[in-house]
């Protein structure tokens, strides 16, 4: 069930570099798939394509997640992926927040049938975010067992987890001891300065021998790009020379995508010292979090999240505002884009 | 308290409030509690190593400026200083000035018996903002000095470096001490444990440190465990707010009554409890628990953490803690985080 790497074999000009997957043997593209931005996408046409020349392009790793876009973006990647499945290594995640294993293998079969595959390649816990979700992984009746469960049967190969707002509550995961084979953080030179996953996450989880896979790259949604703090190439590169398996990040259009592809493909790691100049460079600006968010406000902490653990809801997040339009009454049938 | 006034920062526009759920009935009612001789006053404590002795319940700042009117914020500071109490809080920039001013008013005549504090919002500017927003206060609050003046809001992470720069807010204390215009300094912040012991971390004789004291903080990114033991051990007098989870959360939630959130933070080892009062009937309740206060016993406090600690564990009722509600805009603004109708949490 291996995915193959395209183009590994030399041809002359640029290319998609892949990379180890933590102790497994197999290679994903070092640049990833970012799932909730394909919910951005102008259409389903426009999302389709994206998905289907991210894939001509050689990205091989696809990052998805049960709640983004109440479903939308796993349907979307799905029929982008239509012809194309055993080309990549498709991940997605679960959404329990604590909850139930029970609830966890529900998600997971909604997952598959709207993604249209029988496996998914890499099954991770979503937005691990509050201090006590570590507890409620693991305890009995947890989600813990739902990724032991699901890996028996076949439905997923690999298992991991992902959070954006602690370090300290990813190493209390990894303290779980329970045999993850990815775990998935922001990386950036942001973080690298602040409450920093970088420091304090990244070499163990490479010591574990469990594949890291970086996210955020360009800090969320590219405010310090926009601002002119930073560059986008310096950013990528940044992500990318770090001990990580993947970069994840969002691609919406089609001129992302092909900036983020002309980056991966010329990739050059930064040495050391170009990135402590990164680091320097955005040093004060990183002290207090003003462009990690994630860290030090609710903003990206999605609604799954903060209804299991009873937190206040985002009216401006799009799942939200999705949720909230779902209880309109349209004359429609409940939920009727899952039925296409 | 009104559930229509209970918010401290009413939760900002463009914010929903809905939650999941309220885990039981609310049990909050007043009559519950057996009736104190209204004759017995609210106790007063050493603060710290200064000398002075301040009322075991303070008034907060932002409730007096939240009250009707003028006559009703006359009327309840009347009524507290009647009852014993004499440590008042505020901060400059609480309703942008209208707290401090209301407080002046309602304290002319009545300087000498209170312990007034006000607090600075420089957040992270230096020394000269400092002292040009002391001036201010001190205007608004009809006084030549402040009993105690502290640093308002230390809740960002490089904030404390910040203060004791060169040229930073701390030369500000030190100054405004020596020309008399302050009695004592402190600071205050609701954010993380680390960023207090941070600023507790440079041996400057502070006399004050405020903080969120409560039952729910107690087994959660915990004041009470990291802080308060060390602001003891420097013999820096700590003084607790948020006993109620700063807008009622605990209260409203139905997981504690306001009796019993009070109690619990003026059983702890502060020199006194801030509570937002912004009404009569809210001064009337906490007096119904200062006036004569009889600590929780330690067997009393347990089990009442034990009993919120499922709750407790993930800060939902700490948002302070754990998000950007809470955090005023004049610190977004000098830190380039959006504003509070843009990023409400």
């Amino acid at each position: 069930m291996a995915t193959t790497p395209p183009n590994t074999q030399s041809n002359s000009g640029p290319s998609m570099p892949y990379r180890k997957f933590g102790k497994h043997d197999e290679k994903i593209s070092a640049l990833g798939f970012g799932g909730h931005h394909l919910g951005d996408a102008d259409d389903e046409k426009s999302a389709v394509e994206l998905v289907q020349q991210a894939v001509d392009g050689g990205i091989t790793f696809f990052d998805n997640c049960w709640e983004y876009r109440r479903g939308q973006t796993e349907l979307w990647m799905g029929k982008g992926l239509k012809g194309r499945r055993d080309k990549v290594f498709l991940m997605t995640k679960v959404c329990t927040h604590g909850r139930d294993a029970s609830l966890a293998m529900k998600m997971l079969d909604e997952s598959l049938r709207r993604l249209q595959t029988d496996h998914l390649d890499l099954w991770q816990i979503h937005g691990v975010t509050f201090d006590n979700d570590p507890e409620l992984f693991i305890r009995t009746g947890g989600a813990a067992e739902a990724l032991r469960k699901a890996k028996e049967q076949g439905k997923v190969r690999y298992v991991g987890f992902t959070g954006h707002k602690d370090p300290a509550i990813h190493v209390k995961m990894l303290k779980t001891g329970f045999p993850f084979d990815a775990v998935q953080m922001p990386l950036n030179a942001f973080d690298g300065n602040f409450r920093s996953f970088e420091k304090e996450v990244l070499p163990e989880v490479n010591r574990l021998g469990m594949a890291a896979l970086g996210m955020k790259p360009f800090s969320g949604h590219g405010e310090p790009i926009m601002k002119g703090l930073i560059t986008a190439d310096e950013s990528l590169r940044y992500a990318m020379s770090l001990p990580v398996t993947t970069t994840i990040t969002g691609m919406e259009k089609a001129y992302v995508l092909q900036q983020n592809l002309a980056i991966a493909s010329n990739f050059k790691p930064m040495s050391a010292e170009e990135m402590q100049a990164v680091r320097d460079k955005v040093k004060q600006v990183s002290a207090d979090g003003r462009y990690e968010l994630y860290k030090v406000s609710l903003k990206f902490d999605n609604p799954e999240a903060r209804i299991a653990h009873d937190f206040i809801l985002d009216d401006q997040s799009a799942e939200v505002k999705d949720m909230m339009a779902e209880q309109k009454n349209t004359g429609h049938p409940f939920r009727e884009k899952e039925k296409q | 308290m009104k559930d229509d006034k209970i918010s401290r920062r009413d939760f900002v526009k463009g914010a929903s409030v809905f939650t999941a759920s309220s885990i039981t009935p609310n049990v909050f009612c007043a009559a519950q509690q057996p009736q104190k001789n209204s004759r017995e006053l609210v106790p007063k404590r050493a603060l710290g190593k200064t000398g002075a002795q301040v009322s075991a319940i303070g008034i907060g700042g932002y409730h007096l400026g939240s009250t009707r009117d003028q006559a009703e914020a006359n009327e309840l500071v009347s009524r507290a200083m009647d009852a014993g109490i004499n440590f008042f809080d505020n901060a400059w920039d609480y309703h942008d000035g209208m707290s401090e001013e209301r407080m002046g008013i309602a304290l002319k005549g009545k300087r000498d018996h209170a312990f007034i504090m006000t607090k600075v919002c420089t957040h992270g500017r230096g020394k000269d903002v400092a002292l040009r927003m002391l001036e201010e206060s001190l205007r608004r609050l009809q006084t030549d000095h402040l009993d105690l003046w502290q640093i308002h809001e230390v809740i960002y992470y490089n904030e404390p470096d910040l203060y004791f720069s060169a040229g930073g807010a701390i030369e500000a204390l030190e100054a405004a001490k020596q020309q008399g215009k302050v009695r004592f300094v402190g600071f205050t912040g609701h954010k993380d444990p680390a960023i207090h012991l941070r600023m507790l971390s440079h041996g400057f004789p502070f006399d004050t440190v405020q903080m969120p004291l409560n039952c729910f903080d107690s087994t959660f990114r915990s004041f009470e465990t990291q802080v308060l033991p060390e602001a003891i051990r420097q013999g820096v007098a700590p003084l607790g707010m948020k006993s109620l989870g700063g807008g009622g959360e605990f209260v409203k939630h139905g997981a504690i009554t306001a009796q019993e959130g009070l109690r619990y933070a003026m059983s702890l080892p502060v020199a006194t409890t801030i509570s937002g009062m912004d009404s009569l009937e809210v001064l009337e309740q906490n007096l119904g628990v200062a006036r004569g206060f009889q600590p929780m016993s330690k067997e009393e406090m347990a089990s009442l953490r034990e009993r919120v600690r499922s709750v407790a564990s993930d800060g939902r009722y700490e948002l302070f803690k754990t998000s950007k509600h809470y955090d005023g805009d004049y610190g977004r603004e000098q830190h380039g985080f959006p504003k509070s109708d843009e990023l409400p949490a």
